[in-house]
């Protein structure tokens, strides 16, 4: 995985794992790999890595069960409002970018749906 | 774990180390940045034991560093030291002769992982392949303090990756690793924190994530700020 | 310190082994000239089992001394220092080995020369009156008014004498070179202050082995009361060495 270096880096893997868990990749309920997997195969620091799950059990998307591990909740509702969210900083992303070539919203809008 | 209070180095006229007040906890992985010639190998070298301060002292576990520390402290200078005759495996045969932390089979799978075999010669080593070895040697100790000075030099891209992930994989919550490096791009992801030294001085010794997270910079940008000026 | 001695003997252990092999070659010669009567090839390999004999001890001894120096001065030096011994260990595995090399191959020639002696004397003919000749010119020299004996006992003290003594000579090298390691480092005429510390070493512990061993008349006790002072200032030498390593040395 590539970083920007200027920005923290959980939180570029905590997004990577939180659009792996919007998309169904990681399934509800499915275990997650152990900090020191997760460290080495994203190529980041051990406490980076802790870290991450530590953000990610804050928002309600993981569970730590005690001696076995990470899992991602099995909380459906959470996984579908995690999946809004995520729409939601694409739209605003897209709109920053098609506001700044002062395209409007209705226009936008046009294009999007002509995009095949 | 280990720490350094107004440690000083002189050679001839030139003062390598300066004063430097520098202390390092375990569960880190610390990047030790500087340009050549800055005095991260000689602030090292006296963490080690290799050689003796001009002035100050350097504290392993609150007791100053000496032979019994050796048993604790893995350091892996950049030059490759092993003695010409040996292959692979006598250098292994010698660690585990020495080092009571050393263990044969870790040193084994290390071995696979880095393509070397047992046979192989030494001084028919490429750099890549000596470099790899230097890793897999010290690494194979079981040690509380890893010094790893330029570990990614004269390695290609793949086996940098290798060297990464054979770091990470040890580096425990009650361990301490120190590495160094002019490739700072390298060491971005894998350390939590970063000792700049300049000139003989400690600049600042920094968390990373903190640091992107309140100024917005990499530890790349945070070495152009410091050294940007000096470095020809 | 096994293990210590045993890289020691690993870094060394080609020269010595091909001492032995060409000192194999020479008696092999001694023995085919020996046993054909020609003098040609016999004459050729005496020369060059006397000169292994003497050389061989000092190659050890010098092999020693630059083992140090590298074991300090290169790059290897960290695979030494950065092990959990002291330099007490270090040195002293440098010294066992080294001297205990040097006793087995003095006394390997020791024996091997009184073994090609006695083939000599068993062989009868014109070397064996040869060899009755050189012990006649022998009894004519006399050395404060009493004549020259050699024996068995006298030639082996002798040859435990000259083994401690080069013994000592290598630990005061080892002094030297430390002493240019550790205190002299990037100093002016470090080689030469070096050098002349030796020399003074040297010529220190000379005089004061003559001064102990003045008023001993009998030869063999004075020989061996010689070789037992060298070794005694070889452990003086070690421990004064070890103690600069300890304290100063910078690798």
């Amino acid at each position: 995985m590539q970083y920007d270096p200027m920005r923290p880096i959980w939180l570029q893997v905590m997004g990577e794992i939180e659009t792996s868990i919007a998309v169904g990749a990681r399934q509800p309920g499915e275990k997650l790999p152990g900090g020191r997997e997760l460290a080495v195969a994203y190529g980041i620091n051990p406490n980076t890595a802790a870290r991450v799950y530590q953000e990610l059990e804050k928002a309600g998307l993981c569970e730590t069960r005690r001696g076995m591990g990470t899992y991602v909740t099995g909380d459906g509702p959470r996984i579908d409002a995690l999946r809004e969210e995520l729409a939601r900083q694409a739209v605003a992303l897209f709109l920053q970018k098609i506001e700044s070539l002062g395209i409007t919203r209705q226009e936008a809008a046009k294009m999007i749906l002509k995009e095949e | 774990m280990l720490e350094s209070k107004e440690l000083t180095k002189v050679f001839g006229s030139k003062t390598a180390v300066d004063h430097v007040n520098l202390r390092l906890e375990k569960g880190h992985v610390y990047a030790m940045l500087g340009p050549n010639g800055s005095g991260k190998t000689t602030w090292m070298k006296m963490a080690a034991g290799l050689i003796k301060p001009t002035s100050g002292e350097v504290l392993f576990e609150g007791a100053p560093v000496s032979i019994e520390s050796r048993k604790y402290v893995a350091y892996m200078s950049t030059e490759p030291y092993f003695y010409a005759w040996m292959t692979v495996k006598d250098v292994g045969r010698y660690y585990a002769d020495f080092f009571e932390d050393f263990s044969y089979d870790r040193y084994l799978e290390l071995l696979r992982h880095m393509e070397l075999t047992e046979e192989m010669k030494t001084k028919n080593l490429s750099s890549g392949m000596m470099a790899k070895l230097k890793i897999a040697v010290t690494m194979a100790r079981d040690a509380k303090v890893y010094m790893l000075d330029e570990p990614f030099n004269g390695i290609d891209l793949l086996a940098r990756d290798e060297i990464r992930a054979t770091i990470l994989q040890y580096a425990t919550q009650d361990k301490l690793l120190l590495m160094s490096s002019h490739l700072v791009e390298e060491m971005e992801a894998v350390a939590d924190r970063a000792v700049f030294i300049k000139e003989g001085k400690l600049v600042e010794n920094i968390d990373l994530e903190t640091m992107r997270d309140e100024q917005g910079v990499s530890m790349a940008d945070r070495y152009r700020q410091i050294y940007g000026h000096t470095e020809g | 310190m096994f293990k210590l001695m045993k890289y020691e003997f690993r870094k060394t252990w080609i020269t010595k082994l091909i001492l032995l092999g060409v000192t194999a070659v020479a008696e092999a010669v001694y023995l085919y000239g020996l046993y054909t009567e020609k003098e040609g090839p016999l004459s050729v390999a005496i020369g060059l089992l006397v000169m292994l004999a003497v050389f061989g001890v000092l190659v050890i001894g010098l092999e020693s001394v630059l083992t140090l120096h590298r074991d300090m001065n290169t790059k290897q030096s960290y695979m030494l220092f950065m092990t959990p011994n002291s330099s007490y260990k270090i040195l002293g595995a440098k010294v066992l080995e080294c001297g205990f090399s040097i006793l087995i191959t003095g006394a390997f020639y020791f024996a091997l020369g009184t073994l090609d002696i006695t083939l000599l004397l068993a062989k009868s003919g014109q070397l064996n009156q040869l060899w009755e000749m050189i012990q006649n010119v022998i009894s004519q020299i006399t050395i404060n008014g009493r004549p020259l004996t050699i024996n068995a006992e006298i030639m082996a003290s002798f040859t435990f004498s000259l083994l401690t003594g080069w013994i000592g000579t290598v630990t005061m090298a080892y002094l030297a070179d430390v002493v240019s390691a550790a205190l002299l480092n990037g100093k002016k005429f470090n080689g030469l202050l070096s050098f002349v510390l030796f020399l003074a070493l040297a010529w220190l512990t000379g005089w004061a082995t003559g001064k102990i061993t003045a008023g001993i008349t009998a030869s063999t006790t004075m020989l061996v009361v010689d070789g037992l002072i060298d070794l005694g200032f070889a452990v003086i030498m070690y421990i004064v060495t070890a103690q600069i390593m300890e304290r100063k040395l910078s690798v």
